[in-house]
C-alpha cells in the first residue's frame, strides 16, 4: 500500500473504518447466503456465519492498525491536543510565540543578509572555479595595516594574465561607479546609473550569456580606437525600457560621450560584486588610455577562472615570479624609494582566494559586523528559548496532577514526551512563521540603514532555500531546546507524589534556576556588547574633526563645457562660488575637489630639499578661497588663497599643523618650499589648524591644500542656516542663470558625509542597543517569574518567620539572597562571554579598552537595576504576607 | 515478517498460491478455496484471513480494489502482483530446501 493511501487513511480514519466494515459484512452475507442455500433458516445462517468468522471487532481492529499509520494518527491527535492546550491558555501562547518570533525574525533577517553578502555563490556556471587575486596591503607608517588589497594596475593585470598561461584566464573589473546617463533624443531625462568597466573577455570568463544582442568580444580589444559600445543589465533593461528589444543600437550619452547599446546580459546577473547592481558595462579599452601604462593607477579587481584540473596553489606559483618582476620594476622607477618601502614591495606575495562569491567591498567592510550581529541575534534566540522553557515548565508543574493521573492510567513515558514536544514544535512553528514575515520586512530595512544615494547598496534578499533551511533549523532546534527539559520533567512525574501534590517542585526550581542562569549570562553579554558599541559611537561622535560640519550643505556641481574650454570652466566655477556666497542666509561658500569624507583621496610623497622622499604619502586637496572660513577651520598663520592663485610653480600651498609639525618640526613652516614626488614645487603660504580628512578613527592627518584647477565636476560647500533642500533649490536657480549647462548632480550635508564613515558603528550601536534591551527585558521577565514562584512556594516558611516576629528587612533579605543565588552563576559566565565578545569586536570599538571598567560597570549597573525591579515585586509580596493567612493556607 | 511464525507463513503461502493459480478473488472466495485445499488452516477462525490479507497488501505482495462482482454485489477483489509472485517463489524454495533437510535428518537419525 502506498504511503499516500496510508496518509489518506490517517487523515480520514472514518472512511477506513467503513471500508473494513463493508468488507467483513460482504463476507458474512455471502457465507449466510450459502448456508441458507443449504437449507438453514436465515437467522440460523447468520448466526453460523458469524460463528465461523470469529471475533469481528478484533479482526477489524487488527486490520485497521495495519492499514493506517498509527503513529501518524497519534501525531495528529497530539497536534489537536496541543492546539487546544494553547487555546486554553492564550496569554501563555502569545507570550511564548511573541518572544520566539522576535528572536527568529532577527536571526532570519540577519542571516539572509549574511547569505546574500557572504554565502551565496555568483549566479554563473561553476562558480567554484573562480578565484580573486589579492596582495597584502602595503602599510603606511602611522596608519594601521588593514589586511589585503584587491586592487591592481592595468600593466600588472596584463603581466599576470600572460603569466597564468593556459592554467587560468583572468578578467579585470573596475569598481562600479555612479555616472550620469542620457538616452539619445530630444528631452530625454538625465539618470544616475551604476557603470562598470570590464575587460572584454569578462562576460565570457564568467559564463554570462546575452539575453539580447551580443556581449563584448575581441572587437572591443582593438586599440587605439575600440567601438564605443555598452552592455545593459537585464534588470535595468526591464526597469527602464520594459524589456523593449528595439533598444539595440540606440545611443546613450555617459558623461558627455556617446555609446551605442550592444546587448543585454542574461537575467539574474548584476555584476560580480554582491551589494552592487550594475546597470551597464563598458569595455575597459574605452577608458583613459593613460591607465594602460601607469603602474601606480591601481583600481582594478581581478577575477579568474581556473582551467580544468588547475588549482589555486598552482596559479599562485605561476603568478608569483611575474608579480615579483613587476615589483622590482616599480622599485627601479622614478624617484628613489625609501628602503623600508622597497623591502616591503620585494617581500609582497600574491594570494588567490575563492571567487565563488565574487568580489565585494561591502563584504570586506561589513563581514565582521554582520557576524557579530548574527551572534547577538543567536543570543537573543537562546534567551527567548530559556524564557519559553521556563513558561512551559511553570505550566507543566501546574499540570503535574494531570500528568501523574495519566502516568498512573498507563500512559507511556515516550508518549507523554512526544506530546509535550509536539506542543513545543507547534509553538516554534507559529513563531517561525511570524518570524519569517518579520524577517521579510526587517532585512531590507537593515540594508537601507547602510545604503545611501551616492554609494547605494542593494542586495538580492530573495529568501532562498538556504535561508528557509536556516529558519526551519533554528525553529526546530529551539523547540527541542526549550521543550525537551520541561517535557522530560513532566513525563518523569511520579504518580504517587504528584497526586499528593508534592512532586516536581524542587526539580522545577532547579531547572528554573538553570534557565534563568542561561538568560542572565546571555543577556549580560548583550548588555555589555550594547554598552560597548553605544559608548564607542559616543566617543566617535565626540571626536573633534577640526571643522564644524553643522549647517554645511555639500553640492556636487557639473556642467556641459568641453575639456578644452579651461578658462571658461574656471570662470564659471568662480562665478558659481561668488553667486552662491551672495545668497541670502548663506554665511560662506567655497569650492573644492571631491568632498572630504567621501572616500576620495589623492596622496603623494613629500620631498624636502636634500632629503629622501617621505615614507608616507600625504593628502593633497584642492580648495578655493574661503574654504577654511566656510568650514570654520581656523587659519593660524599666513594667508588664505585668492581667486588668482593657480598651479604655477611654486604652487602656493596651505598646510595644516600636522603637516608642518611632521616636515618642519618646531621651525616655522611659513614660506618654506617642498616638492611632490612627481617633482612639482610647492611654497607654503599659510598654516591651518588640524582637521580630519577621511575618517574619525585615526587622528588628524597631515594635509596640503592647493588652489583649485578648472574641472567639470566640483564640490560646492555652503554654510547656511537653511536646510539642505532649500539651499539646493536656491543654488539650482543660480546655476541655471549662469548657463553652460551648470547643474547640481548631488546634494548632501557634511554631517551626512561624516556620519557615513561611522555607519558600521551606528549599525552595531543601534541594533546592538535594541537587542540588549530586548534581552534584558526577557531576562527580567524570567527572573520575575522564577522569584514569584519561589515566594509562592515559601509562603508557609515566610509566614512562620513573620509569625515568630521577623521584621520586614530580613524578609526582603531572604528574597534578595534567592535572587543573588539565582543570577550569580549567570553573571560570572556572562562576564567571561562579554570579555571574549569585546576582544572579537575590538576593531569595531573606538576608545574602549578590552576590559573597560566604564562599559562593564555600566552594564552591571543596568543589569542590577533590572534584577532589582524584577525581584522587587515578589519581595514586597513576601514581606506583605500575613502570617495567619499563610498558615491557614495549608 | 515472512518468518515471524510458521502458521502465518503457511497462511501467506496458501493465499499467494491460490491467487496465483486461480486468479483474482475476494476474501470470501479465498476462504472457500483454502477450505477446499486444507480443512486445517482456517479451522480456528475464518475472520483471521482478513488481517493476513491486509498485512500482505501492506507488504506490497497483493493489491486490492473494490469491484462489482457477478451478482452485482460490491466486493474487495485481491490480486497477486510481481512482488508477491517473487515472495511465493522464494518461500517455496526455502520450504523445499528445509523439508529436504528435515527428511535427510530423519533418514539418518
Amino acid at each position: 500500500m502506498s504511503w499516500l493511501t496510508r496518509l489518506k487513511n490517517a487523515l480520514n480514519p472514518r472512511r477506513l473504518d467503513d471500508d473494513l466494515a463493508d468488507e467483513i459484512r460482504d463476507h458474512l452475507e455471502r457465507r449466510a447466503a450459502e448456508l441458507q442455500g443449504r437449507g438453514l433458516s436465515p437467522s440460523e445462517a447468520h448466526r453460523r456465519a458469524a460463528l465461523v468468522f470469529g471475533n469481528v471487532a478484533g479482526f477489524r481492529e487488527e486490520s485497521r492498525e495495519l492499514r493506517l499509520w498509527a503513529a501518524l494518527e497519534g501525531t495528529f491527535q497530539d497536534t489537536r491536543y496541543a492546539w487546544r492546550g494553547l487555546l486554553r491558555n492564550p496569554v501563555f501562547a502569545a507570550t511564548a510565540v511573541l518572544s520566539l518570533s522576535l528572536a527568529i525574525g532577527a536571526n532570519t533577517a540577519i542571516y539572509s543578509i549574511v547569505n546574500a553578502v557572504m554565502l551565496r555563490p555568483l549566479p554563473v556556471p561553476q562558480p567554484d572555479k573562480l578565484f580573486t587575486l589579492t596582495t597584502p596591503e602595503a602599510d603606511q607608517p602611522g596608519v594601521p595595516v588593514s589586511g589585503e588589497s584587491d586592487t591592481f594596475s592595468y600593466p600588472l593585470y596584463e603581466q599576470l594574465r600572460e603569466a597564468a598561461g593556459d592554467s587560468a584566464r583572468i578578467a579585470l573589473f573596475d569598481a562600479p561607479n555612479r555616472v550620469e546617463a542620457q538616452l539619445a533624443g530630444a528631452g530625454a531625462p538625465r539618470e544616475e546609473l551604476i557603470e562598470q568597466f570590464v575587460s572584454p573577455d569578462g562576460f565570457d570568463l564568467l559564463g554570462v550569456t546575452p539575453a539580447l544582442g551580443r556581449l563584448f568580444s575581441g572587437a572591443e580589444d582593438r586599440f587605439p580606437s575600440p567601438r564605443a559600445v555598452v552592455v545593459l543589465s537585464d534588470e535595468y533593461w526591464r526597469r527602464r525600457f520594459a524589456a523593449d528589444p528595439a533598444i539595440l543600437g540606440q545611443s546613450l550619452t555617459l558623461s558627455g560621450r556617446t555609446y551605442s547599446i550592444l546587448g543585454v546580459a542574461r537575467a539574474g546577473f548584476s555584476g560580480p560584486e554582491p551589494g552592487k547592481f550594475v546597470d551597464l558595462w563598458l569595455p575597459i579599452t574605452l577608458t583613459d588610455p593613460a591607465i594602460f601604462t601607469n603602474p601606480e593607477f591601481r583600481a582594478f579587481r581581478l577575477l579568474g577562472r581556473l582551467a580544468p584540473g588547475a588549482t589555486r596553489a598552482q596559479i599562485v606559483s605561476r603568478l608569483q615570479p611575474a608579480f615579483h618582476h613587476h615589483q622590482e620594476a616599480r622599485i627601479g622607477q622614478g624617484a628613489a624609494m625609501p628602503p623600508a618601502m622597497q623591502r616591503q614591495l620585494r617581500q609582497m606575495t600574491i594570494l588567490a582566494h575563492s571567487g565563488a562569491n565574487g568580489t565585494s567591498v561591502f563584504r570586506r567592510t561589513f563581514s565582521r559586523p554582520l557576524w557579530i550581529l548574527l551572534g547577538v541575534a543567536l543570543c537573543i534566540l537562546l534567551i527567548a528559548c530559556a524564557n519559553v522553557a521556563s513558561l512551559l515548565l511553570a505550566r507543566s508543574t501546574a499540570r503535574s496532577g494531570e500528568m501523574a493521573l495519566r502516568v498512573s492510567l498507563g500512559a507511556g513515558c515516550a508518549r507523554l514526551l512526544r506530546q509535550s514536544l509536539t506542543e513545543s514544535m507547534l509553538i516554534a512553528l507559529m513563531a517561525g512563521m511570524c518570524g519569517w514575515v518579520l524577517a521579510l520586512v526587517a532585512a531590507p530595512a537593515l540594508v537601507e540603514i547602510v545604503s545611501n544615494k551616492t554609494d547605494p547598496v542593494r542586495l538580492d534578499l530573495a529568501l532562498d532555500m538556504r535561508v528557509l533551511f536556516f529558519c526551519v533549523a533554528i525553529c526546530a532546534s529551539s523547540a527541542v531546546f526549550f521543550g525537551l527539559l520541561p517535557a522530560w520533567q513532566a513525563a518523569g512525574a511520579r504518580p504517587m507524589f504528584a497526586l499528593r501534590h508534592i512532586s516536581g517542585q524542587a526539580g522545577r526550581l532547579r531547572l528554573g534556576r538553570l534557565f534563568v542562569g542561561i538568560q542572565v549570562a546571555f543577556a549580560f553579554c548583550l548588555v555589555t556588547g550594547g554598552a560597548g558599541f553605544l559608548f564607542s559611537l559616543r566617543n566617535l561622535a565626540a571626536v573633534d574633526t577640526g571643522f564644524d560640519p553643522k549647517g554645511v550643505t555639500v553640492l556636487t556641481m557639473t556642467n556641459d563645457l568641453g575639456p578644452r574650454e579651461r578658462d571658461r570652466q574656471l570662470a564659471l566655477m568662480q562665478q558659481m562660488q561668488i553667486h552662491a556666497a551672495a545668497l541670502p542666509n548663506v554665511q560662506g561658500a567655497a569650492t573644492a575637489w571631491m568632498a572630504i569624507f567621501s572616500g576620495a583621496r589623492r596622496a603623494q610623497r613629500v620631498v624636502l630639499a636634500g632629503r629622501q622622499p617621505s615614507e608616507r604619502e600625504e593628502v593633497f586637496y584642492r580648495v578655493s578661497p574661503g574654504y577654511f572660513a566656510a568650514l570654520r577651520t581656523p587659519l593660524l598663520d599666513g594667508r588664505d588663497f585668492t581667486l588668482r592663485d593657480n598651479d604655477d610653480e611654486p604652487v602656493p600651498t596651505i598646510v595644516n599643523r600636522a603637516f608642518a609639525r611632521r616636515y618642519f618640526g618646531r621651525e616655522s613652516a611659513l614660506g618654506r618650499e617642498f616638492q611632490r614626488d612627481d617633482g612639482v614645487r610647492h611654497r607654503i603660504v599659510g598654516i591651518a589648524a588640524n582637521s580630519h580628512y577621511g575618517d574619525l578613527r585615526n587622528g588628524p592627518e597631515p594635509i596640503a591644500h592647493m588652489p583649485m584647477k578648472p574641472t567639470r565636476s566640483f564640490t560646492l560647500y555652503l554654510r547656511s542656516t537653511l536646510d539642505a533642500g532649500s539651499v539646493a533649490r536656491m543654488v539650482e536657480r543660480e546655476a541655471a542663470a549662469l548657463g553652460s549647462g551648470m547643474r547640481i548632480r548631488d546634494v548632501t550635508t557634511l554631517e551626512t558625509l561624516v556620519g557615513r564613515t561611522i555607519l558600521k558603528e551606528k549599525l552595531l550601536a543601534g541594533i546592538g542597543g535594541a537587542f540588549a534591551c530586548l534581552g534584558l527585558i526577557q531576562a527580567a521577565i524570567g527572573m520575575f517569574g522564577l522569584l514569584n514562584y519561589s515566594v509562592a512556594r515559601r509562603t508557609k516558611e515566610i509566614g512562620i518567620r513573620a509569625a515568630l516576629g521577623a521584621r520586614r528587612v530580613p524578609l526582603y533579605a531572604v528574597i534578595v539572597k534567592d535572587l543573588i543565588a539565582m543570577i550569580a552563576g549567570g553573571l560570572t559566565v556572562g562576564l567571561a562571554g562579554s570579555l571574549a565578545l569585546m576582544r572579537f569586536a575590538r576593531s569595531l570599538l573606538f576608545g574602549i579598552q578590552p576590559v573597560d571598567p566604564l562599559v562593564i560597570g555600566t552594564a552591571t549597573a543596568v543589569f542590577i537595576c533590572a534584577a532589582l525591579i524584577a525581584g522587587g515585586l515578589p519581595a514586597r509580596r513576601a514581606a506583605a504576607i500575613d502570617p495567619v493567612v499563610a498558615l491557614r493556607h495549608e | 515478517m515472512a518468518s515471524s511464525n510458521s502458521a502465518q507463513t503457511a497462511l501467506d503461502m496458501l493465499v499467494l498460491t491460490i491467487l496465483s493459480r486461480r486468479g483474482p478473488s475476494h476474501g470470501y472466495g479465498i476462504a472457500n478455496a483454502i477450505q477446499e485445499i486444507s480443512e486445517e488452516a482456517l479451522r480456528v477462525d475464518e475472520g483471521s484471513l482478513y488481517p493476513a490479507l491486509h498485512r500482505m497488501e501492506e507488504a506490497g505482495w497483493i493489491a486490492a480494489e473494490w469491484m462489482v462482482t457477478e451478482n452485482k454485489r460490491r466486493a474487495r477483489i485481491y490480486r497477486i502482483n510481481r512482488a508477491g509472485t517473487k515472495q511465493l517463489k522464494a518461500e517455496t524454495e526455502r520450504w523445499n530446501s528445509f523439508s529436504t533437510g528435515v527428511a535427510r535428518v530423519l533418514r539418518h537419525a
